[in-house]
């Protein structure tokens, strides 16, 4: 299977393209520069591309006698396996609360999924290059020596998984938005000597009991708090058990302690985060300011200031009726925000003000010229371009959608100008701003007619809302073990942000 | 065959009958039980406005909806009225000033109705049928006491605040916050679904204006440390002192007059209480 660019960063004059696991650099006229390889532990990673449907099939319970169990996960083959799993590997749920229902997920070796590159950053200087991978949760931070060469400087694995990055306007400390719904803040080049535990600098975290907490055990609840004769002998019991525990508790709390690297917590939903951005601005007192601007599954998108007052919500721009995605403030004119995500339209905010300036309906946009059938839309990329020649453009690309829809900025409204059809090249996936105002798409060929496969096209514009289009195919194909389905599972990942909740 | 109704026949049977105009007797609890946890994580079917403006609190507070002369369209605040979808709201005279955050059956909010007559009350829980059972005995006591207009004041909603707050309350309208006996949440690998965390007090500190106060209180000795730890480590706040708080009215109330203070109180447990106020809001 081959894998495609799902990712793109400009940085200079050099392009940037994560391919699964991988980053790719390319120059302006997209000539292959360089290639930095994710660093694959044998152990790990069986490289046998044979394995396609087995890699997969073959989960089980991992061979892994110490340490805590896997974390369990949805896999496709849940139903299938749920049986054979629980009957082959008894062991597989050890130390896991048994769940009420039938069919529950097994743990799955990590190694198993890709770690995927799902964010891609450089900074305004282009001296460094920010990339998360997915599925080991970590960061990696290279030095870029401005022709396209990466060195790997720092990984750091973070407590959960990041999903949506960014730089503070200083270009100093890295924000991780996180599923757990924190936000961290990590210094771009951590500093040489270990630091001090970050509890003492960083706010206690929900996810993380106070450090002084577990040692020594005592229960929480006592013989005051529980009254039925069945809960207080439970307590009894608890007490001999924990006591018994202790030791290996204690052991177990010091290994699972914080990373040992610099991270402070700035502030938190309880929702999972899927977007960060920091937008400049002038603060009470005149100075310049940031502001902290994170968007969750649960509607919100909520302004915070800036580092050191994290923790002061500036407050929200409410009126998306479904997840947000994504946000893009609007470069050249960064009082303005723009969000999308699972509604049919996106939405400009005046974000300081917290006001609601236009909506843009995409989906209609989308109907009218791609597909007429459709009902809903997931925002999967929303970025804006500062033109050379003035102009502000801002894209959307919709998960699956074999087209990007582009925007002008007019003073405070987005007037769309073109939704640009795919259908005979595939889906896209990011589109990016090359120096020459050109506009660099990268596809997924898979959904398109063969002949017409390229992984990027390049679009020039030759009018107000014209433009023309030319493919690229000489570039470094990547092939992976994975199985289409498998692979459309990390590449799509906006569409299942939406509820589908029957219960109370 | 089946002779006797089961349990769930009853229980549906006396729901309907307490939805009739007239009913006079209070709601009895065990036709409301309900499992006393719920995941605040999971996407519950709840209804909840995409903006404070478009909150309809008229069905709740029916005795405060303001007369239709004023023009809606005037109000400064109606950033996104006119933009998001066109729901016509009816506005109330006053703002809901006071949360019972976790209200579970309701005996704060009886509690505090008459204490407080000139202030909104909203309690908010997240379980349907306890939810159900404080709406049952708010409309019980309205209708007991429609002479004297006692307990129009107070009301339930049913939500999940630690994901929806800033939809129903708009920034700094809340002047008190209850939080009594949350779930303890005993288990280490299940804090993060406390009420009380570092950032979730960032979603309080924004809808409780400056020298409000949250008000907590607790049987369980760790989860008072938690809390107070993580209140005391947020800069927008500050622990009340002993002597004030032990002069505040509503410490009282929320010792003896909540179910679960009541329950600790015939068990002969210990309570907890610790009063946090929002701070003035630092210069940026």
């Amino acid at each position: 299977m081959i894998i495609p660019y799902h990712l793109l960063q400009a940085s200079g004059s050099v392009i940037f393209a994560a391919q699964g696991v991988d980053i790719l650099s390319f120059n302006t006229s997209m000539e292959h520069l360089s290639t930095w390889k994710y660093p694959v532990k044998a152990t790990e990673t069986p490289s046998e591309p044979a394995a396609d449907a087995e890699a997969s099939a073959t989960v089980e319970a991992p061979p892994t006698p110490e340490g805590p169990p896997a974390k369990r996960r949805r896999t496709e083959n849940d139903e299938k396996e749920a049986h054979a799993g629980d009957a082959g590997t008894p062991n597989s749920t050890n130390g896991q609360k048994k769940g009420r229902f039938h069919n529950k997920p097994q743990p799955v070796n990590l190694s198993n999924e890709k770690p995927f590159i799902n964010c891609l950053l450089a900074t305004a200087n282009g001296s460094h290059v920010i990339a998360a991978t997915g599925s080991d949760k970590t960061i990696w931070v290279f030095e870029h020596d401005g022709s396209g060469n990466l060195k790997q400087l720092s990984q750091r694995a973070m407590p959960k998984r990041p999903c949506s990055l960014t730089l503070t306007t200083d270009q100093k400390k890295i924000l991780s938005a996180d599923k757990f719904g924190d936000v961290y803040a990590l210094p771009l080049l951590p500093s040489a000597e270990p630091t001090l535990p970050p509890t003492v600098q960083s706010l206690p975290s929900r996810s993380a009991t106070p450090a002084s907490a577990p040692i020594p055990f005592k229960p929480q609840a006592n013989d005051k708090t529980v009254h039925t004769k069945r809960n207080l002998k439970a307590l009894e019991n608890q007490k001999i058990s924990m006591e018994l525990s202790l030791k290996a508790a204690a052991e177990r709390s010091a290994e699972e302690s914080q990373p040992a690297f610099e991270h402070t917590l700035l502030l938190g939903h309880v929702s999972m985060l899927t977007a960060i951005t920091v937008a400049p601005g002038i603060g009470a007192t005149g100075e310049k300011r940031e502001w902290i601007i994170t968007a969750d599954r649960d509607e919100h998108v909520r302004i915070s200031r800036g580092i050191p007052q994290a923790y002061f919500i500036e407050g929200f721009c409410l009126g998306h009726e479904d997840f947000v995605s994504r946000l893009c403030v609007v470069p050249g004119r960064e009082e303005l925000l723009v969000s999308g995500g699972g509604d049919d339209d996106v939405f400009l905010w005046r974000w300081k003000e917290k006001q609601l300036l236009g909506r843009a309906n995409i989906l209609e946009e989308i109907k009218n010229t791609i597909e007429p059938e459709l009902t809903k839309i997931a925002v999967s990329r929303l970025k804006g371009f500062s033109l050379a020649s003035g102009e502000t453009v801002v894209a959307v690309i919709c998960e699956k959608i074999p087209a990007v829809v582009l925007f002008t900025l007019v003073e405070d409204t987005l007037k769309h100008t073109a939704t640009y059809s795919l259908k005979e090249q595939g889906v896209p996936l990011d589109v990016e701003l090359l120096p020459n105002d050109n506009l660099l798409v990268s596809i997924d060929t898979t959904e398109g007619k063969p002949d017409a496969a390229a992984p990027f096209l390049v679009l020039t514009r030759n009018g107000p809302d014209s433009w023309d289009q030319k493919p690229v195919v000489d570039v470094p194909a990547g092939e992976t073990e994975l199985n289409g389905e498998e692979m459309q599972k990390l590449l799509y990942t906006t569409e299942s942000l939406r509820k589908m909740s029957d219960f109370d | 065959m089946a002779a006797k109704k089961n349990k769930k026949q009853k229980r549906e049977d006396y729901r309907a009958a307490m939805k009739q105009d007239d009913v006079l007797t209070m709601p009895r609890k065990k036709f409301y039980r309900q499992r006393a946890h719920a995941n605040p994580f999971s996407d519950h079917q709840l209804v909840y406005p995409p903006h404070p403006d478009q909150m309809d609190w008229s069905t709740l507070y029916p005795a405060y909806v303001a007369q239709e002369e004023s023009q809606p369209e005037a109000t400064p605040s109606s950033t996104t009225e006119d933009l998001s979808a066109p729901v016509k709201v009816k506005k109330l005279t006053q703002d809901v000033e006071v949360a019972d955050i976790g209200c579970g059956f309701g005996g704060l909010l009886i509690a505090l109705a008459p204490v407080m007559p000139q202030t909104l009350v909203l309690g908010l829980e997240i379980r349907v049928s306890v939810t159900q059972f404080v709406e049952d005995r708010i409309k019980v006591l309205r209708r007991q006491n429609e002479e004297s207009k006692a307990y129009q004041n107070v009301s339930v909603l049913r939500a999940n605040t630690m994901k929806f707050l800033p939809n129903f309350f708009r920034q700094g309208q809340l002047s008190k916050i209850f939080i009594c006996f949350p779930d303890p949440h005993f288990k280490a690998r299940k804090h993060k679904q406390r009420i009380v965390s570092t950032t979730l007090n960032s979603e309080y500190a924004y809808a409780v204006r400056p020298g409000g106060v949250v008000y907590t209180i607790t049987d369980v000795p760790d989860l008072h440390g938690w809390m107070v730890q993580h209140f005391e480590a947020h800069p927008m706040f500050e622990r009340v002192g002993v002597e004030e708080q032990e002069g505040d009215p509503c410490v009282e109330i929320m010792r003896n007059a909540t179910e679960e203070g009541k329950k600790v109180e015939r068990n002969k447990g210990e309570k907890f209480v610790a009063l946090f106020r929002r701070l003035e809001d630092p210069v940026f």
